[in-house]
């Protein structure tokens, strides 16, 4: 029986709670056993008022209640509970989270929106055995939710970039309820709100892209799959066409009964319908999969990926790598340097690992680090540091949690500037602090190692000794340069380390 | 070709009530089969009894309560409440004659014949028997009766529905009995009245036996008499220094509906309680009196009860025939009973006791009550105490009086499992029953759920989650009838019982929606109503009518409780205009009509009622060749598509299919059980002339005897053979 892992996925969502119990096991893999939905409106509080009322609390702790019950019945030891924009966005969130805390004892976690993507992404991996293939043929996920839409694309096989638009089938409605008029001059609107979107889109992000495979999540995509074409997986644009068609000429009622929509979702179908028509007439996409795909499905997949439950096929840190890599380039960043910066911080954290006591995520934050590091000269050379800060800031990488894409931010950011240990960031907390000062004091020798900017470290050894971790080189070229910006950032990695970095030639070279 | 035909008009409906009646008929008809052995004919016009019993209180009191309320509808025959009232009111005279005029003219006379006289009328008690009535009286009956007198100071007395009762009119004696002082005050006081009648009423006791046999007669004769007539005999020892000039049983039935305002009702199980108080004092809608009842005493009756004419039934015989059902108990007259069946062995349940480990093996069919109901007991007697199980999950709607099953789950509770229940507490009639056991089941710890406001929960399923090897496994029965051990004797039920994955999903996404939640994101293999099924059924009816415009056969052959379902009507009527051969196999009420020219043509229609009850629902589908065949808790009627839960589940496995198949073909070559309904609307038994008898509840019986018998000679080959038989593989995982 341990070979069998009872695992249950809550995800606490904006319009309503989910509780899916999972089985995994290397025999069968994930197997979903059970799945519980209830509609709890947090997101009319959050986007309404900006807090969650009391009231929400107390039904959400009540239901989370009985979901411990189902769990208990199942005798599910492990779970995750993540929250999603309804929390991320009420101001009074830790006090919910607390409350929540107190009273039930599960721990919620808020997914920033590219972990929430980055999730369903990883579920569609883990459920779509054609996925790897799909994604060859040049793909976008597309979700249409209630408050915005979010497009990943990919090049070849892995995921390029991310891009959120505020384009949700709940807010069109609305927009459209507040307009009133005619039902047709309403509809010619929505097309208007929605070609501005996507036409900037289009312009900005892709470009030649040929997009061929739309892979389409969330409740929306669910509702219209049920009715562009009941139990099947994938339909044609052709497809699609004709049942938007169709859709446009009816009204609410009459396409809830005829595509057995629930009552309460049935105004979101037709304003997703719009966005998603907009969207293949932009790409020219000839084919939608429907995986239908719940954020629950990629909770599991990631919990039983970081237990090593099983295994899959698709390699996703490379996604984030790629996804960062784009960022840079879209910046103009110095790829060869880069490329070199990678290598060697990496050579430094695994040679220091016995000493900094940090993991693969953590290798992983370093790297992109490195891979971001110049960005900012893209806005001024002046104050690089602070335009990468902003920059990395307010740009979505799949896959980085919120606190994540902090982390890096300001290690970039340190890396040209006097580190600042009272650093007026809030969102820090103390071991973030600590991981950025370690990466830092990293990320700054590995630049100094490359000050020409000539990749002049090749083939370099680290090893510590004696309270020194020795950097050697082979490199016949001087390094003066190097040596000379050297000791500064030295003095910053003894303070982090207590270790001294040297440089040091190999002898006969 | 092309131009749409209208199929909703009112002339191609029956209107349900009258179709009712036709069924009643139906098993009056079986009171009158002189095939039947005697007893069996008492039992069956028993039966006619109680179903319009029922039906009055039921059905009546609701077109009673639209009248009332003025509402103008019609039904899908195009009948106010007031025409069928009226259309209704003729057919339960013309019923009642039959039932009367069976039982004088032959039940009475064949009961005498084999030495059974049944005395109607005390005044027929010979001198020995008539001191024996009195005595018993004296000892049995005078302690428990309340006689209640009605003058000015005492009002009418609230006569207790579907009870029976003595009217009688009473004088005061001329001078008085003056043996007993104590009444020498309310003399004085009624004095100036002298000579003015009396009402009184008395209330025939419950408690005591409605039949009494009467101590031995010549020639090992048996006599019975009727507790009212005891009573009605010795009235004048109720009411000393009265003179009783007139005395006669009479009933009253009242409107018994349910109607429940969920929205104001804060505890629904609050509401029921106080409805089961307030049911008996209904309105008055229906007065049985004797025939030759006192004119004045019925003047009096009517006055009190307020009541026109039109729902006053004279009887010619003794009232509320039930009390057949009671002789049919009595001890011997074997050879005029039917043998008592005994629900025969499940070949799948007969090699190894593990429940769980036969259900690996594959799905299992059931078919009650030829087959046993113990597996379903065993189902859950044995989750309850397997360490694996971690829940179970069930629906019950009518359960027996002490059911095992109840007492299982209360085990399971408290053994640690998570034990959900819906208790459906709306079930007709067994409101008082369910929550007293209800409340039982909570302190043992299970999960009640109350059932679910503005719906009936109808469907018949059971869940249990077990933990094994390789992982959680489901089991499921699903089934056509109730948890009821009892009635599962009775009525002719069908079930599965599987471990299929996709089943058990949607098994657990059942009990989530009648826990509150939202509806799965999708279903397997099961269908629910009131959202989903009546779709599927028209989506499964339709494809059919695609079938035969692609050239391929259109066939549907559905057996089921009732049809009424207007909506399914008219899809039928479509199905069979394009050519789709519809046979259907309808126990009650058929709104249907058959034969209509252009409308359907292509549908037969038959009843089957029998020794048992039939009462479950297979509907097949030909799909073009390759058959489907579901099975489910509801009929095709808008109570079951439109307020309740229920379920339609697919029989899959090729083996159990063609079990299906069997029952279905067996009851439409059925010619003595059943009737075929005529364009006209009545019922005729079909043609026989030439043909072999097909009976088919008794061809079930044979073939689940046949089977059980084969079983116990390959394990009587098993202990007495010389040679030894290998195991095959127990269980493919």
């Amino acid at each position: 029986m341990a070979s069998v892992t009872a695992f249950a996925a809550i995800d606490v969502g904006s319009y309503e709670l989910e509780l899916t119990i999972y089985e995994i096991s290397p025999k069968r893999g994930i197997v979903q056993l059970e799945r519980l939905r209830k509609v709890i409106g947090l997101g009319r509080d959050t986007y309404e008022r900006g807090i969650i009322s009391y009231e929400r609390v107390d039904e959400m702790c009540r239901l989370l209640h009985r979901f411990q019950l189902v769990m208990a019945e199942y005798q599910v030891e492990n779970y995750r509970a993540y929250g999603t924009s309804a929390i991320r966005e009420a101001e009074n969130r830790e006090v919910v989270l607390d409350q929540i805390r107190v009273r039930t004892g599960i721990e919620i976690d808020v997914l920033s929106n590219s972990e929430q993507r980055f999730l369903c992404y990883k579920a569609i991996a883990a459920k779509e055995n054609e996925f790897n293939n799909i994604i060859q043929k040049g793909t976008a996920i597309v979700e249409v939710g209630s408050g915005s839409t979010q497009i990943s694309l990919f090049d070849k096989d892995a995921l390029v970039t991310t891009q959120n638009l505020k384009l949700g089938a709940l807010r069109i409605h609305q927009i459209l309820a507040r307009i009133g008029g005619m039902a047709e001059d309403r509809k010619r609107l929505a097309q208007e709100l929605i070609d501005n979107e996507i036409t900037a889109f289009k312009k900005l992000f892709l470009k030649e892209r040929n997009v061929k495979n739309i892979i389409a999540t969330g409740v929306c995509a669910m509702y219209l799959g049920r009715g562009a074409h009941a139990d099947k997986q994938r339909i044609s644009a052709e497809e699609f066409m004709e049942f938007y068609e169709d859709l446009r000429n009816m009204g609410e009622d009459q396409i809830a009964e005829k595509y057995d929509i629930p009552s309460e979702f049935v105004s979101l179908v037709v304003p997703g319908a719009m966005v998603y028509k907009r969207l293949i007439d932009a790409t020219e996409a000839e084919m939608v999969w429907l995986p239908g795909v719940r954020l629950g499905d990629g909770i599991v997949a990631e919990f039983a990926e970081q237990k090593k439950l099983i295994h899959f096929a698709h390699d996703f840190s490379k996604d984030i790598l790629v996804a960062a890599r784009n960022i840079a380039k879209r910046y103009m960043s110095d790829r060869d340097h880069s490329a070199v910066l990678e290598k060697n911080v990496l050579n430094i954290f695994d040679g220091m690992k016995k000493y900094h006591g940090l993991g693969k995520r953590e290798r992983l934050l370093l790297q992109i680090s490195a891979i971001l590091h110049d960005c900012g000269n893209y806005i001024s050379m002046k104050t690089p540091g602070e335009c990468a800060y902003n920059i990395i800031l307010s740009t979505e990488i799949i896959g980085m949690s919120h606190k994540e894409r902090v982390i890096i931010a300001n290690v970039v950011k340190y890396n040209t500037m006097e580190f600042d240990y009272t650093t007026g960031d809030v969102s820090l907390n103390k071991s973030m602090r600590i991981t950025i000062a370690k990466l830092t004091a990293i990320l700054k020798i590995g630049n100094a190692m490359d000050r020409s900017q000539k990749q002049k470290f090749k083939d370099v050894r680290i090893s510590v000794k004696d309270q020194q971790m020795f950097i050697t080189t082979s490199s016949p070229e001087s390094i003066l340069l190097e040596e000379a910006m050297f000791s500064h950032r030295a003095d910053f990695f003894e303070e982090v380390y207590g270790i001294r970095p040297v440089l040091k030639k190999k002898k006969g070279a | 070709m092309g131009e749409e035909r209208d199929f909703r008009k009112v002339e191609y409906f029956e209107n349900r009530e009258l179709s009712w009646l036709q069924f009643n008929h139906r098993v009056l008809s079986e009171a009158r089969d002189k095939n039947n052995l005697l007893f069996e004919r008492l039992k069956f016009l028993s039966i006619t009894a109680s179903n319009l019993d029922e039906f009055v209180m039921v059905r009546v009191a609701s077109l009673k309560d639209m009248v009332h309320a003025d509402y103008k509808g019609r039904d899908i025959a195009g009948m106010t409440a007031g025409e069928q009232l009226e259309a209704i009111g003729r057919g339960m005279h013309e019923l009642v004659d039959v039932q009367y005029s069976t039982w004088n003219r032959s039940l009475l006379p064949l009961l005498k014949k084999e030495g059974i006289e049944v005395i109607s009328h005390h005044e027929q008690l010979d001198e020995k028997q008539a001191a024996f009535v009195d005595d018993y009286f004296e000892t049995n009956v005078y302690p428990v009766v309340t006689p209640m007198a009605v003058d000015s100071s005492r009002p009418f007395p609230l006569v207790r529905n579907k009870s029976l009762n003595i009217a009688a009119l009473l004088k005061k004696k001329k001078g008085g009995d003056k043996k007993d002082g104590d009444k020498k005050e309310g003399e004085k006081k009624d004095g100036e009245k002298k000579g003015a009648l009396e009402f009184a009423t008395v209330q025939v006791p419950a408690v005591l036996p409605r039949i009494v046999e009467l101590p031995g007669g010549k020639d090992g004769t048996r006599s019975v008499i009727l507790l009212e007539e005891i009573i009605e005999r010795n009235m004048d020892r109720l009411f000393l220094n009265y003179e009783i000039v007139c005395a006669h049983p009479y009933r009253i039935m009242r409107n018994a509906d349910l109607p429940i305002d969920e929205e104001e009702a804060e505890d629904l199980l609050k509401e029921i309680e106080r409805q089961l108080k307030r049911r008996q004092w209904g309105e008055v809608i229906r007065l049985e009196v004797e025939e030759g009842i006192d004119k004045r005493l019925l003047k009096i009756l009517k006055k009190e009860f307020a009541i026109k004419d039109d729902v006053i039934f004279f009887i010619n015989g003794p009232l509320d025939l039930t009390f057949l059902m009671k002789l049919y108990g009595e001890e011997g007259f074997d050879h005029l009973k039917q043998k008592p069946w005994k629900p025969q062995i499940v070949p799948e349940f007969a090699g190894e006791d593990d429940i769980f480990a036969n259900i690996r093996r594959g799905n299992i069919f059931l078919h009650h009550p030829y087959e046993s109901f113990d597996p379903v007991v065993d189902f859950v007697k044995q989750a309850a105490a397997d360490p694996q199980v971690l829940a179970i999950k069930q629906t019950l709607y009518r359960v027996s009086g002490h059911s095992p099953i109840v007492a299982a789950l209360a085990r399971a509770a408290e053994n640690g499992k998570q034990v959900t229940v819906l208790v459906e507490l709306k079930a007709r009639f067994d409101e008082e029953n369910n929550i007293i056991w209800a409340k039982r089941l909570e302190q043992a710890g299970c999960h009640v759920i109350y059932g679910l406001l503005g719906l009936k929960t109808h469907c018949k399923i059971c869940l249990v989650v077990r933990r094994e090897e390789d992982g959680i496994r489901r089991y499921v029965h699903m089934a056509t009838g109730n948890y009821n051990d009892s009635t599962a004797k009775l009525y002719t039920d069908t079930g599965i019982m599987t471990c299929d994955r996709a089943v058990g999903e949607d098994a657990s996404a059942v009990f989530n929606m009648l826990s509150g939640y939202s509806e799965p994101l999708s279903w397997n293999k099961l269908s629910m109503a009131p959202l989903w099924l009546k779709n599927r059924f028209v989506a499964l009816i339709r494809r059919e009518v695609k079938c035969v415009s692609q050239g391929y056969e259109g066939r549907i052959i559905a057996k089921m409780n009732s049809l009424c379902d207007p909506v399914i009507i008219e899809e039928l009527y479509k199905a069979s205009a394009a050519g789709v051969k519809i046979d259907l196999i309808v126990r009650g009420i058929c709104s249907l009509k058959t034969k209509i020219p252009g409308v359907s043509d292509n549908i037969t229609v038959r009843s089957i009622v029998g020794t048992f009850l039939e009462h479950s629902r297979i509907f097949y589908f030909g799909n073009g060749g390759s058959y489907e065949i579901y099975m489910g808790s509801a009929d095709w009627m808008p109570r079951n598509l439109d307020r309740r839960v229920e379920l339609l589940f697919p029989v899959e496995v090729e083996e159990n299919k063609e079990q299906a198949l069997h029952i279905l073909e067996t009851e439409l070559a059925d010619n003595v059980r059943s009737h075929i309904l005529m364009p006209d609307g009545t019922y005729e038994k079909p043609d026989k002339r030439g043909k072999a008898l097909v009976d088919s509840q008794a061809v079930f019986s044979e073939e689940a005897i046949r089977a059980a018998e084969e079983l116990k000679k390959k394990k009587e080959q098993l202990t007495s053979g010389r040679t030894f038989i290998p195991r095959e593989r127990p269980e493919d995982v």
